[in-house]
């Protein structure tokens, strides 16, 4: 059986990774992004960025200074042992991670109404700021696959979850969804974006099928339709910042899930800003 | 690369051009939802000597600060974007932030001979760049009170000047 430190010690370990480092297929994109960049203030902006990731990286602070809300992912082999308060070994990991890091303390004080007003201020201690409800999908016999996402603010803002008419084509539903992050890339400022894309039966069906799309995705592994969505990003032109040039969308992330019997197919979009996704996972057992 | 000393001069403001890389030396005021409207209303009251702000030749960063660092929020939400025709007015010369702004308020910063300078997020970067750091004002807000910031060579690229900008269609269509 896992222990209670082993599953705290490691969403603790995860969260700090998450938050301060880029992945190899990050770093790649970026030099690859560098290479072909004609605008030159765009090809500064995207050096900027990866020297950021790099001093980031050594010091271990985090990349930006919107920490981002804490999402885990989990994955549970069938025939895994775990402690009985697993979950709460996983929520004081992401608080003890968000005080290493540090996260920013950006939680919100007050009952649910001077909560939404901010009218009681703010927690001045990072890990104040609660877990997002966790996901558990089925993993591999005795396996548990923890995976620590930071969502930062900006994407939140222009993120989109809505129902669009298929018309019994994919190219009518990746239309719609390129339509929406063409629309907000520039609005967003921090690009180049990496859109996570969503498609399920409901809106908390698609909404959990587009973080699972930016848990999955690699940034050095495209199918044809996330190459596409891309593509057609890039050709608004927008590029980093919206200073211009050819990188507006460094890649895409999709995840299609069950669907029904329907005219409609409800799509989740969320344009992740540039050091997005933020992600680390381990497995344990 | 144009190198830019707090206060800014207003002659210095008409040679920025849309696409300017610049650098900024000296003092930066940092705010960003909560403390921009606050801001506004002291100007409004004719009270900003109450905190002991002078906004003549200042830059503002829409930015929280604490320990996680500073880096850029989004310029165009109603706080931050509503705040700036104010600012300009009392004088703030660059508004230093990150997307896009609205064709209205494009107009406003050309009448008020003030401009708006994005920057990448890259916090590991500013880091570097900070000098000192301490509350000018609104405490109560924690990260988002009014931080005034002493800076060595922070860097920005000129988004919007003189009613030009480089997001041609503001607001993304």
């Amino acid at each position: 059986m896992l222990c209670r430190k082993e599953i705290e010690d490691a969403v603790e370990t995860c969260l700090v990774k998450a938050g301060t480092t880029f992945r190899p297929d990050q770093l790649r994109a970026y030099r690859n992004a560098i290479s072909a960049e004609k605008n030159e203030n765009a090809k500064w902006v995207l050096e900027r960025i990866l020297e950021n990731a790099k001093l980031a990286g050594k010091n271990t602070s985090p990349l930006c200074d919107d920490t981002g809300i804490p999402h885990v992912f989990i994955n549970m082999g069938s025939s895994l042992s775990l402690p009985h308060d697993w979950l709460s070994a996983i929520n004081d990991g992401i608080i003890r991670g968000l005080r290493i890091m540090p996260g920013r303390p950006m939680a919100v004080r007050g009952n649910p109404i001077e909560r939404v007003e901010q009218s009681r201020g703010l927690y001045a201690d990072p890990g104040k700021l609660s877990l997002a409800p966790v996901i558990v999908k089925p993993g591999k016999g005795g396996k548990l696959k923890i995976t620590v996402l930071l969502l930062g603010g900006g994407p939140e803002i222009r993120a989109k979850t809505y129902r669009v008419f298929h018309q019994r084509s994919i190219d009518v539903v990746l239309g719609e969804a390129v339509r929406w992050a063409s629309s907000e890339a520039k609005n967003l400022g921090c690009t180049p974006c990496v859109p996570a894309i969503g498609i399920g039966r409901t809106h908390v069906e698609a909404s959990a099928l587009m973080l699972e799309a930016m848990k999955e995705g690699s940034l050095s592994r495209q199918n044809r339709w996330e190459k596409k969505v891309t593509e057609l990003i890039n050709a608004t032109k927008v590029g980093p910042l919206g200073l211009g040039g050819d990188t507006t969308a460094l890649g895409t992330f999709m995840k299609i899930g069950p669907l029904r019997a329907s005219g409609i197919r409800v799509v989740s979009m969320r344009p992740g800003c540039c050091f997005e996704p933020r992600k680390a996972a381990v497995v344990l057992g | 690369m144009i190198t830019l000393q707090t206060p800014i001069d207003q002659r210095e403001i008409e040679e920025l051009k849309v696409g300017d890389q610049i650098e900024i030396e000296g003092t930066i005021y940092c705010g960003r939802d909560a403390v921009l409207p606050k801001l506004v209303r002291l100007i409004e009251n004719h009270d900003l000597d109450s905190i002991g702000v002078n906004l003549e030749g200042a830059v503002i960063f829409h930015t929280a600060v604490s320990p996680a660092g500073i880096g850029p929020t989004s310029s165009n939400k109603v706080e931050i974007e509503g705040s700036i025709p104010a600012l300009s007015k009392a004088g703030v010369k660059i508004h230093v932030g990150k997307g896009a702004l609205s064709p209205k308020t494009v107009e406003e910063l050309k009448r008020y001979h003030s401009v708006f300078a994005i920057t990448p997020p890259v916090s590991a970067l500013f880091s570097d760049k900070i000098v000192s750091q301490r509350i000018a004002a609104f405490r109560e807000e924690g990260m988002e009170a009014l931080y005034q910031i002493e800076v060595k060579g922070f860097p920005a690229i000129i988004a919007i000047a003189h009613g030009e900008t480089i997001f041609a269609s503001p607001r993304g269509g």
